[in-house]
């Protein structure tokens, strides 16, 4: 019932180029009883924010339930998530700009429409994060560790951001920056150069 | 690590050229300092210095600029041996796509994993083509290959010719207005590849055409499940070259591909005019019984017909007897124009005869031994004595019709691996010098 209302919320958004001015406006429109939507959400926003939180469940479902994903490492499942985000996004394509045109992304900060997918994306990839540190596939590093999960939800961010300016053909373009911004997360997230210089650095401290 | 390294905007990439740039006139200054002091240096060294940097810089590119290192590899002719060697290795290197990618493109094109679509799909890739990789799969018992772009390969392709422009104005030492006419028939023909629609339907057309050579094998395409990005075909068996050579074939099965491939390509220049321009040692598969499989037709040269007479009648040598015929046919390969001066024509005119004459030979006898380095080898040094000659270099006129490019490329591939191959072959069992007399001695 609420994926009819938000799809019902989408076309109205749509075809009148502007989202509904109130519940009571939006109700009317669609032929509901006012007190009938508060069943569903409180406010308009609240809505709003669940519809990025939808795509990104379905997305994160159909990655889930493919054959490969038991057997692709943290990375390929991070990426494999983003593909089917954007994948599952581009339905609703023109309804993402609308909504990118009203409330800017500036990161690293985003707008509240998005707040819903910010839980849901932390609470998806948190468990893949730490798979990983497990494997050793990413670095286990005292406090920073904690702040991986922000910075791909920043990677994710600037993802979208990019797909929604993208006018490349079938956004190949889009394609690209995942996989390469996965992919330097990654290497950053992993054992490397980084490590070393900590080190170096409380080496020197400790011995002046 | 999976594609980490590539430099992924344009700048980067141009900043990976100008460095390439910047090393080699490097090597120049190290080579004539060095050659100062020790005057028994030779350029090979120099050379080697070289090819290790250029290869360097495309080595950590993708897409057309591989493509471009490969078709410097097959211009044996015009490159030094060293350049040739280092080159050789691009032809298989390539960092593979992530899983997840290859799983997208899939959905993007049919709405369907590979693994919805087939019975298994290995998610590692097992060879990697120029602007693509291959992946194993199969479907109700039968084998297939699966061929998957480069996400954004063709867009790539016009900046990425763009910088490969002032490497190639020092490898080779063309000149600008030269280069002109050649790049926009190179970009055409990387752009073509990239179009897996095209490809199968002229494989289609070539193996129709090709179906009664003997030991000849094409593999059989999918269409319902290839679309601009995806291939589907049968998995053909056998060995690269290398490989196949470690398995120690007899001569009569080497000659036996030789011949196979020799009679392959008569067929498409002479009947079809238009070659599977693409002859590098990755799109052969050779197998023990002695067939030769052929693989990837995203390349293909058609042969314009006014081109076809006049480049191929510099193959027979009744034909070269006539000084008359000789000018009019330097003049429509633009090899001379009527701007040059009576000396510098004849100078011209003289080299490139010697030249075809050389390349000619397999063509003029009924057998040829392609195992014979010398012959090679004297190829090779007559290359560099043309591309080093000062009426050429100081020519700024562009010499040589743009068609010739892939025609010479696809003949030196040819040329090479029948070498490496070891292979004799019967040159003569076709008669196609005939119409080429008729045309330039009757009229």
């Amino acid at each position: 019932m609420s994926n009819d209302l938000i799809k019902q919320y989408i076309n109205h958004t749509l075809e009148h180029n502007k989202t509904p001015e109130s519940v009571y406006l939006f109700a009317k429109a669609i032929n509901m009883e006012e007190k009938e939507f508060y069943n569903h959400y409180s406010s308009l926003e609240g809505l709003e924010a669940d519809i990025y939180k939808i795509w990104f469940e379905n997305a994160y479902k159909t990655c889930a339930d493919a054959e490969p994903w038991e057997q692709y490492s943290a990375r390929e499942k991070v990426l494999a998530v983003f593909f089917a985000f954007i994948e599952e996004a581009k339905n609703y394509r023109s309804f993402a700009v609308y909504l990118k045109n009203r409330d800017l992304v500036k990161l690293p900060r985003w707008p509240k429409y998005l707040n819903e997918l910010h839980e849901v994306f932390v609470d998806n990839m948190k468990p893949i994060l730490s798979e990983a540190i497990g494997t050793n596939e990413i670095q286990e590093r005292k406090y920073l560790d904690e702040k991986y999960v922000s910075g791909l939800w920043l990677n994710f961010l600037f993802v979208i951001t990019f797909w929604l300016n993208d006018s490349s053909k079938g956004f190949e373009k889009t394609d690209e920056s995942i996989e390469r911004s996965v992919n330097l997360a990654f290497d950053l997230m992993g054992k490397s150069a980084l490590d070393a210089a900590l080190d170096f650095g409380k080496f020197l401290f400790q011995n002046r | 690590m999976e594609q980490n390294s590539i430099p992924s905007t344009k700048v980067e990439r141009a900043m990976r050229f100008v460095k390439t740039g910047a090393q080699i006139g490097g090597n120049y200054i190290k080579h004539y300092s060095k050659k100062m002091l020790d005057p028994s240096m030779t350029k090979e060294q120099l050379h080697e210095d070289n090819a290790e940097d250029v290869y360097n810089a495309l080595s950590e590119l993708k897409g057309s600029a591989l493509k471009v290192a490969q078709m410097l590899s097959m211009e044996k002719n015009v490159l030094p041996r060293a350049y040739v060697n280092k080159f050789a290795l691009a032809q298989y290197s390539a960092p593979p796509l992530s899983g997840p990618l290859i799983v997208q493109t899939f959905v993007k094109q049919f709405g369907k994993t590979p693994q919805q679509i087939f019975d298994t799909f290995n998610m590692q890739s097992t060879r990697a083509a120029s602007i693509g990789q291959v992946h194993e799969a199969t479907k109700d018992g039968q084998k297939l290959a699966i061929k998957i772009q480069y996400p954004g390969v063709a867009e790539s392709i016009k900046s990425d010719l763009k910088l490969v422009k002032p490497i190639a104005f020092r490898l080779i030492g063309l000149s600008e207005k030269e280069f002109e006419k050649y790049i926009i028939e190179v970009e055409s023909k990387l752009l073509e590849e990239t179009n897996y629609d095209l490809e199968l339907q002229r494989s289609k057309e070539i193996s129709r055409l090709c179906a009664d050579i003997p030991n000849i094998k094409f593999t059989k395409y999918y269409p319902e499940y290839s679309s601009n990005k995806v291939l589907v075909m049968d998995w053909l068996e056998g060995l690269h070259l290398e490989e196949f050579l470690k398995t120690n074939p007899t001569q009569e099965i080497k000659n036996q591909i030789g011949q196979a491939m020799w009679d392959f390509y008569d067929m498409q220049v002479h009947e079809q005019k238009a070659v599977h321009a693409d002859p590098h040692p990755g799109n052969f598969l050779m197998q023990a019984d002695g067939s030769l499989g052929v693989i990837d037709f995203g390349c293909v040269k058609e042969i314009p017909e006014d081109f076809y007479y006049n480049y191929f009648a510099l193959l027979v040598p009744e034909i070269l007897k006539s000084q008359e015929s000789i000018k009019r046919i330097m003049l429509q390969q633009q090899i001379v124009s009527e701007k040059d001066d009576k000396r510098t024509q004849d100078v011209i005119t003289d080299a490139f005869i010697r030249m075809t004459t050389l390349l000619s030979t397999p063509f003029v006898t009924d057998e040829f031994d392609f195992s014979n380095n010398d012959y090679i080898d004297k190829i090779y040094a007559l290359g560099e004595e043309v591309t080093n000659m000062k009426e050429l270099r100081e020519s700024k006129e562009g010499r040589g019709s743009q068609h010739a490019l892939y025609i010479n490329r696809t003949y030196f591939g040819i040329y090479s691996i029948l070498n490496v191959l070891g292979a004799k072959v019967k040159t003569g069992q076709r008669n196609w010098k005939q119409p080429l007399m008729d045309y330039h001695l009757n009229n």
